[in-house]
């Protein structure tokens, strides 16, 4: 599928503020599914746009305005070409400890650093343990975690952690994500945080163009088939019950959200800001209108 | 009272097993301890007790304290406790030391470099990635980033043991923010004050030119093209425990002393605020932990340091000693492997051994480990200072059991070593008598564009009869420790830097506005 996607942040602030540093990774990323071919960003006041790889590989582009401004306005537009993935393979619980899957699941197996305890888990953990291999538990992960919470704004925060969802029993996909990740890792199945876009139009409706929100799914490392050949990463999304496709325009990847925050900045001043944020994507392959 | 005059040697027996560093085990002293000794005989159990009180009163008024953290109370500030019998360490022995200490640094340097680089010793095989990526020192943030110089650890401090067959041991590397410097060059101003009779008939190797050698390394590595460097200390603040040495080292080194709210980035340079306005700044030696520098990395949920500060160093106009993600090679899990990283990365068999030491993550050494516990040292990977020791043959039935279950629920967190019979320097008590105390040792190495080791370092005392821990704030104490002259001078200062001028004055007006963060969840909706 081939999109515009348009990302546009606007703060305003109750009175001046100054030295606002901020770092995005908006830019979709180059994978073997997905092509981005043109990346643009505005930011008003005007600022010089630096760009890095992090240690994960996603594109990160920083800028400061030092001196005193009343609003922040970062416009990102990407053109981006996506493809279905293939397959996802087939291989047994057992190919789960082999050295060329451990090695290739690195730090994605890994524990949180310093997590505490999660209440209630347990029953969940259960559940995911009696598929019959890796792949299907992950088919069963994408219904029990929608099955169980509610999503619902407002119930949680950026800052939330698996306990504050389990507590709340609703959260957003955030949420839904690293707890998937926690389940994931304690059977073994090495699992990252992926941040992106989604191109959400109900499958039945021709829109060519939709008003979305940056959205968060999780790769899960999947032994090859029959537990020989390579491991492979495949996207999941919990929030709505299904594997990512072409539909889902990744941006990057971490151990959590915190290694990949599509925005994150700190200005100086008190002042309180109010935030808008919305993300235009829209289809642009002649063939959506012919499916409509 | 009349046996107070008596000399305070005679009752004087060391401990065997431990090798004492003054006294051979027959209870005469030690042919380089003569004279000292003597001295020591001459100025009496009574006098000794007299230059202690001395020594007290002249700490407290010049702030030369810090705080001990007792189980049943409150911190209180005391003198610190500086013993008036110096170690002495012979000319050739440290070179051996020196020459040990400075291929460590290399390889730690190297390990670093490596870590955030090309990882080759992880796919050699030799340190394995999950060690280093569960370490929470380990820095995503500075992946990829080569500091100016290719230096990482510009201060290092080892601690050495000295066991007793004589050979010297290191039992923890500290290449993070390393104290106790201010200590070695008080000590060795208030021993030339307080009983200067027991240098005459000795050449002590010079400790004072150690703020010198930190200026030059910081100036060595600072990236201004044609300017003079501006170099700053960063300190937490007046509350750190260690802030004495922060002022201190600002001092000697004729730089500004500064705070977070002191500095800002604007277009990936450091500056400081001054009368003057914004005044560029080339290095920093910062004597706080990562999680503190960047609001923008290192910890999500910290408002605290300088924004953009990492930037600024990606973007390599800045010089930060040490460097950031240091602490990645001085978890203590890495300790085990600092002998292979000499022999891979500098292709040297290693001068200094480790403690033997166990790794718990796997299951057969760990139940070994556990079925010995009471024998072993037991240490958390990722702390300092002592914190979290527990000594097998010193802790209670309980304490074993508790470390036990600590141990099963989080292996990799814990390393566990063969207990070290520390060496004893004899030790004034509180009645003026000499008795064994047992020691170790903290040489300061200062890494610029070449690896200078001031003579000695810390010597820190258990002044607890029988105690192995010499944590200041556990009850430990220390001694000025000389190293004697004996015709080589390679690690001399050289003269000293004529331009050690007197830094701009700060504005007493700090930055008033807090810091705020902004951040958006990910929250698209279901379809």
């Amino acid at each position: 599928m081939h999109f515009s996607i348009r990302y546009l942040t606007e703060y305003r602030y109750g009175s001046p503020v100054s030295d606002n540093l901020n770092a995005l990774r908006v830019r979709p990323a180059t994978t073997s599914s997905q092509r981005c071919d043109e990346f643009h960003t505005r930011i008003d006041p005007e600022a010089r746009v630096t760009r890095h790889l992090d240690y994960f590989g996603t594109e990160v582009l920083e800028f400061g305005i030092p001196t005193g401004h009343d609003h922040l306005t970062i416009d990102v537009r990407a053109r981006v070409v996506t493809s279905a993935p293939p397959e996802p393979p087939h291989g047994p619980w057992s190919a789960l400890t082999s050295d060329a899957y451990v090695e290739a699941a690195g730090e994605f197996l890994l524990p949180w650093q310093d997590q505490p305890p999660i209440a209630g888990i347990e029953e969940l953990e259960a559940s995911i343990r009696t598929a019959a291999d890796p792949l299907a538990a992950l088919r069963l992960l994408v219904e029990l975690v929608p099955d169980t919470f509610e999503y619902r704004r407002g119930a949680t925060y950026v800052g939330s952690t698996v306990s504050d969802l389990l507590a709340a029993g609703a959260g957003v996909c955030q949420d839904f994500v690293h707890l998937s990740l926690v389940l994931l890792r304690r059977h073994g199945i090495a699992a990252r945080y992926v941040s992106g876009y989604l191109w959400a139009a109900p499958e039945d409706e021709g829109s060519d163009s939709l008003e979305v929100d940056t959205h968060a799914w999780l790769e899960a490392l999947l032994p090859g088939v029959d537990g020989r050949g390579e491991p492979v990463w495949v996207g999941v999304d919990p929030t709505n019950r299904r594997f990512a496709g072409e539909t889902h325009v990744k941006i990057g990847h971490g151990r959590f959200y915190a290694d990949i925050p599509p925005v994150k900045g700190v200005y100086r001043g008190g002042s309180t800001s109010t935030l808008g944020a919305n993300v235009q994507m829209s289809r642009l392959d002649p063939q959506a209108g012919a499916r409509a | 009272m009349s046996d107070t005059t008596a000399p305070p040697i005679d009752s004087y027996n060391p401990r065997a097993p431990f090798l004492d560093e003054l006294f051979e085990t027959d209870g005469r002293p030690r042919e380089v301890a003569r004279a000292l000794i003597s001295e020591l005989e001459r100025i009496g159990a009574e006098g000794l007790t007299e230059v202690g009180r001395r020594r007290d009163a002249t700490f407290l008024r010049q702030g030369i304290t810090f705080e001990t953290s007792g189980e049943d109370g409150p911190t209180r500030e005391r003198p610190f406790p500086l013993d008036l019998v110096p170690r002495v360490i012979g000319g050739d022995e440290w070179r051996t030391l020196k020459r040990g200490l400075a291929q460590r640094i290399r390889a730690l340097n190297a390990f670093v470099d490596d870590i955030y680089h090309a990882r080759e010793i992880v796919r050699e095989g030799i340190v394995p990635w999950r060690l280093v990526v569960s370490s929470p020192n380990f820095a995503r943030a500075v992946h990829g980033i080569r500091p100016p110089g290719g230096v990482y650890t510009h201060v290092a401090g080892c601690d050495l043991v000295r066991h007793s067959n004589g050979s010297w041991k290191v039992i923890e590397d500290n290449v993070r923010t390393p104290s106790g410097i201010s200590y070695v060059l008080e000590n060795r101003a208030a021993m030339t004050q307080l009983v200067p009779q027991l240098f005459a008939n000795y050449r002590v190797r010079p400790v004072d030119h150690y703020p010198q050698l930190l200026l030059r390394a910081l100036r060595s590595v600072a990236p201004s093209a044609d300017s003079e460097a501006t170099v700053v200390v960063w300190t937490p603040g007046s509350l750190n425990s260690a802030y004495f040495e922060h002022a201190f080292l600002a001092r000697q080194m004729g730089v500004e002393l500064v705070e977070a709210s002191d500095l800002v980035v604007r277009d990936d340079v450091l500056y400081m605020r001054t009368t003057r306005g914004l005044e560029r700044v080339h290095a920093v030696y910062r004597r706080l932990d990562d999680d503190f520098v960047d609001p923008l990395e290192f910890r999500p949920d910290s408002l605290l340091g300088v924004p953009g500060l990492v930037r600024a160093y990606r973007a390599g106009s800045v010089a930060i000693a040490n460097a950031f993600g240091t602490g990645v090679a001085d978890n203590k899990a890495v300790y085990h492997f600092v002998p292979e990283m000499i022999r891979f990365y500098l292709g040297e068999e290693p001068i200094l051994e480790n403690v033997k030491t166990y790794l718990l993550a796997d299951e057969e050494v760990r139940e070994h480990v556990l079925s010995r516990i009471d024998q072993l040292v037991v240490k958390p990977t990722d702390e300092s200072g002592g914190k979290g020791v527990t000594i097998g043959p010193h802790a209670t039935e309980r304490e074993l059991e508790q470390v036990a279950a600590a141990v099963r629920a989080k292996p990799e967190a814990w390393i566990a070593q063969e207990v070290v019979r520390l060496s004893t320097v004899p030790t004034v008590g509180p009645d003026g008598l000499l008795a064994p105390r047992h020691v170790d040792l903290r040489p300061f190495a200062v890494f610029g564009e070449r690896i200078d080791i001031v003579p000695g370092g810390l010597t820190r005392v258990a002044l607890q009869e029988g105690s192995m821990i010499v944590n200041s704030s556990r009850g430990g104490g220390s001694k000025d420790t000389w190293v004697l002259e004996d015709g080589d001078d390679a690690d001399r200062a050289g003269p000293p830097l004529a331009d050690v001028s007197s830094p701009p004055a700060l504005p007493e007006m700090r930055y008033g506005d807090a810091w705020t963060n902004q951040q958006q969840q990910q929250q698209q909706e279901p379809q």
